[in-house]
């Protein structure tokens, strides 16, 4: 009887053992799916534009759009790491911009330093209610996006917001760009990857209260990061403010919205935590890029664009989501 | 007599890994008071849940009257005529006396949808009346009443509709002796009825005073039925602890002299609402135990420690005068702490077993640079996770896929890896079998050993006497001033004694 239990016993672990196994293959595949999926997309509508997505002139245009979301991706990547979500990064960027313009007339390198102080400041009343007035982040940054969005109309009711062109424009050659791109990248890897910054922000986003109860100064942290988040994509105003000189009432719209079906596309768990990868936002950025450039080049309208792309959010967002750790955004 | 009324058959309850219970086969007669004993974690409780619905069952079954029964939650036990007195407060804040006392049979009452509460709270009171319970009454919040007065409360509700089967689990623990007395006489009147009482406690003495037949389960396993005349305390004992456990489990050391050193001084700590004016010392090498009622304030004592409480007044002081004030201050200066809520406080549930283990002690593996390096970090997780005999995968396994033993050792290695000097232990072992209980009790004693110092809070009596060198009683939030030495006559009793 008891030899018979025993039998009995080392099955069931072996299977237990055997279904663990399937499930680190299954997290495996699910890591490299969004490389996959931006080999397949770039091939599917290269093939389909006849060769003209992936030729050299097209590359550039699109690499032209790629910086600004994917800067200001990283900044909204720590956000969501935390558990948190920012619905305002295109009000910053608008409004970082205008700040950008209008102390370009006096000095680049102060303008720079400007628009990032802009960013973050709005970072810091976003990080204030959030952390101080205990509001939910999306319900914080929703409210920030509509009150900021308000100033940039304001500011740009007669006419666009001028910088001062001859050198703002002088500034625009792809090479600074990359460089600036590569930079930040560069840095945010660094930190998150191999320093207790990373760790800390995945803790956060995997359970916070346990978090604390490690010695995670939770609220500092969650504060610092809107800041930063903010700061950098005032970093990204300048990028934006180069390639055309001027800011519209219609600057850095819908940003937000494009930073976060970047990372989703490229893996990003919504509720953020331990699986988060960094890689998640250049994958991302690139995928979503190539896959809104692609849409242009088969020539539809810009409704359609949208459609589609929703249409492919909500797909993989169902798809990636763990159903299994019932997170709430914070 | 010897009419059967309930049959277990064959029930058997597994959590995760462990099996709590396995193929258990008990008969309870028509009016008898049985007894069901073990130690704990031995699964009596879970037995006693599964039958009244709080549990689903494993597998078997249980047959009442001749009739296999599936109950799905306690409302449907009721009616099928089985209630349960619980351990712990089985009564609902918020609501008043007499919709606790009818909750889920409130039907009886309404009317075109509409309750009419008068008649419940008359009713209620009827009841109240003829238990002998007069001064409480019906219509009022079951807020304003003691642990006591609402444990009477919930001998009403389950025992007015005259069930075929009472269950009342380690109850009396919690009452005074006049409360004992009120629930003797309603067993036995239940008894008289005809009808049968499942009667499980730690109390040996009042378990063969009180019951007729005695069954005893260990290990999650039946092991015997004894009738209560034939048979003596000390073999209900033999029966209980059995084979290797028993001798080896708790600290065997008596009159070891407690050091004089004094490593944590807390003085007149208050956390409103809580704790009120908590004094105490801790000593270097010492486990220092704190007991108490559920609702005594003695889990909030361990997060004040740690700097965990919010709004805390009064101070907690390090030997050399270091004031801990917060989490981080805490953790910096040597102090763990393993939170009763072990799946929100003390791990992060949808973190990896290495990241859990390595995360108090980033600081450190980061050395001089602060940089970190997976191949040190794992070796480091790794180290701990084996010291701790954590059965996993490997550490980049979840610890939200481990059982609550496996996720206490996690717990556990992430603060012997911090080397901590002071380990506040706050039930360390709720919910955890025998095996792992016993590892955890060993680790306790080898860190006291080295001059670690321990506050183990604990709601198990018998680990706080097995394990500590003093106890401390709170009561109501405050220190009671009751502190019982280490001794080997210390009993059960003296604790619950000074508790209620």
């Amino acid at each position: 009887m008891e030899n018979t239990d025993a039998i009995k016993n080392d099955e069931v672990l072996a299977a237990e053992e055997k279904a663990l196994k399937r499930a680190v293959l299954a997290s495996r595949i699910r890591a490299v799916l969004p490389i996959i999926g931006l080999v397949a997309v770039s091939l599917i509508f290269n093939i389909l534009s006849d060769g003209k997505l992936l030729a050299p002139m097209n590359i550039k245009l699109l690499m032209s759009q790629v910086y600004v979301t994917m800067i200001a991706a990283t900044g909204v990547f720590f956000i969501m790491t935390m558990g948190g979500l920012d619905f305002s990064q295109g009000s910053i960027l608008g409004i970082a911009s205008i700040v950008f313009c209008f102390l370009s007339k006096y000095n680049i390198p102060l303008a720079i330093v400007g628009g990032i102080c802009a960013g973050a400041l709005i970072g810091a009343i976003n990080g204030f209610f959030y952390v101080k007035r205990k509001v939910k982040s999306f319900v914080v940054t929703i409210c920030t996006m509509f009150l900021f969005r308000g100033v940039i109309e304001f500011a740009t009711t007669n006419a666009p917001v001028q910088g001062d062109i001859v050198k703002t424009v002088s500034l625009n050659n792809d090479q600074l760009k990359i460089t600036i791109t590569l930079i930040v990248l560069i840095i945010a890897f660094f930190f998150f990857r191999f320093t207790k910054f990373g760790r800390y922000l995945k803790a956060i986003g995997a359970g916070e209260k346990a978090a604390a109860f490690s010695g995670i100064e939770t609220d500092k942290m969650k504060f610092w990061v809107y800041v930063l988040a903010g700061a950098i994509t005032g970093l990204a105003a300048f990028i934006n403010v180069v390639k055309v000189g001027s800011v519209t009432a219609n600057s850095g719209n819908q940003l937000e919205t494009q930073i976060m079906i970047a990372l989703v596309l490229g893996g990003m768990p919504i509720s953020g935590g331990a699986k988060v990868k960094f890689e998640n936002v250049v994958v991302g950025s690139l995928l979503y890029i190539i896959l809104n450039a692609g849409l242009v080049t088969l020539g539809l309208t810009p409704a359609m664009q949208q459609l589609i792309e929703g249409i492919v959010f909500l797909i993989v967002v169902a798809i990636t989501s763990d159903r299994n750790s019932v997170q709430i955004v914070k | 007599m010897s009419e059967i009324r309930l049959q277990a058959v064959d029930v058997c309850k597994t959590f995760g890994i462990v099996k709590a219970v396995q193929n258990v086969s008990i008969d309870f007669y028509k009016g008898e008071v049985h007894g069901l004993i073990g130690e704990n974690g031995s699964g009596k409780s879970t037995l006693m849940q599964m039958l009244t619905g709080i549990y689903t069952i494993g597998s078997g079954k249980f047959i009442l009257d001749g009739k296999e029964i599936h109950v799905r939650n306690q409302v449907e036990a009721n009616n099928e005529g089985i209630s349960i007195i619980v351990q712990e407060l089985g009564t609902l804040s918020g609501l008043t006396v007499a919709e606790n006392i009818f909750l889920g049979h409130e039907d009886r009452f309404v009317k075109f949808g509409i309750k009419n509460t008068n008649a419940m709270v008359k009713e209620a009171n009827g009841l109240l009346e003829k238990y002998g319970f007069g001064r409480i009454n019906a219509a009022d919040m079951i807020d304003r009443y003691n642990f006591e007065d609402r444990k009477l409360i919930e001998i009403v509700k389950s025992t007015y509709f005259a069930p075929k089967v009472v269950v009342i689990d380690e109850t009396t623990t919690a009452l005074s002796q006049e409360g004992r007395e009120e629930l003797y006489k309603h067993m036995n009147r239940i008894r008289e009825e005809g009808n049968t009482v499942i009667f499980i406690s730690h109390d040996l003495p009042e378990v063969l005073d009180k019951c007729d037949r005695v069954s005893v389960l260990r290990d999650g396993v039946y092991i015997d039925t004894v009738n209560a005349k034939e048979v003596t305390e000390d073999d209900l004992k033999k029966l209980m602890v059995g084979r290797e456990l028993g001798e080896h489990y708790y600290r065997e050391d008596y009159g070891e002299k407690i050091s004089d050193e004094v490593v944590l001084s807390v003085k007149n700590v208050t956390v409103p609402g809580v704790i009120y004016d908590v004094s105490f010392d801790l000593h270097k090498g010492e486990i220092l135990g704190f007991g108490g009622l559920s609702e005594c304030g003695m889990h909030e004592v361990g997060k004040a420690v740690f700097g965990a409480s919010y709004d805390r007044k009064g101070s907690v002081k390090l030997a050399d005068g270091t004031e801990i004030d917060s989490i981080v201050k805490a953790i910096k200066h040597s102090i763990a702490y393993a939170s009763k809520d072990r799946d929100n406080e003390s791990i992060v549930i949808n973190e990896s077993i290495g990241d859990n283990i390595c995360l108090p002690s980033l600081d450190e593996l980061g050395g001089k640079t602060h940089l970190l390096n997976d191949r040190k970090l794992k070796a480091f997780a790794e180290k701990h996770a084996k010291e701790m005999t954590v059965k996993m995968v490997d550490t980049d396994q979840f610890v939200s896929e481990l059982s609550g033993g496996n996720k206490q050792k996690v717990v556990l290695a992430r603060w012997v890896g911090k080397d901590s000097d002071i380990l506040v232990l706050d039930s360390p072992t709720r919910g955890i079998d025998v095996k792992v209980k016993a590892d955890i009790y060993a680790l306790m004693d080898s860190m006291r050993k080295s001059g670690k110092s321990i506050i183990m809070i604990s709601e198990e009596i018998m680990e706080l006497i097995g394990m500590c060198d003093r106890i401390i009683i709170m009561k109501d939030g405050r220190n009671s001033g009751e502190e019982l030495l280490r001794s080997p006559e210390l009993t059960e009793n003296d604790l619950i004694a000074k508790m209620v």
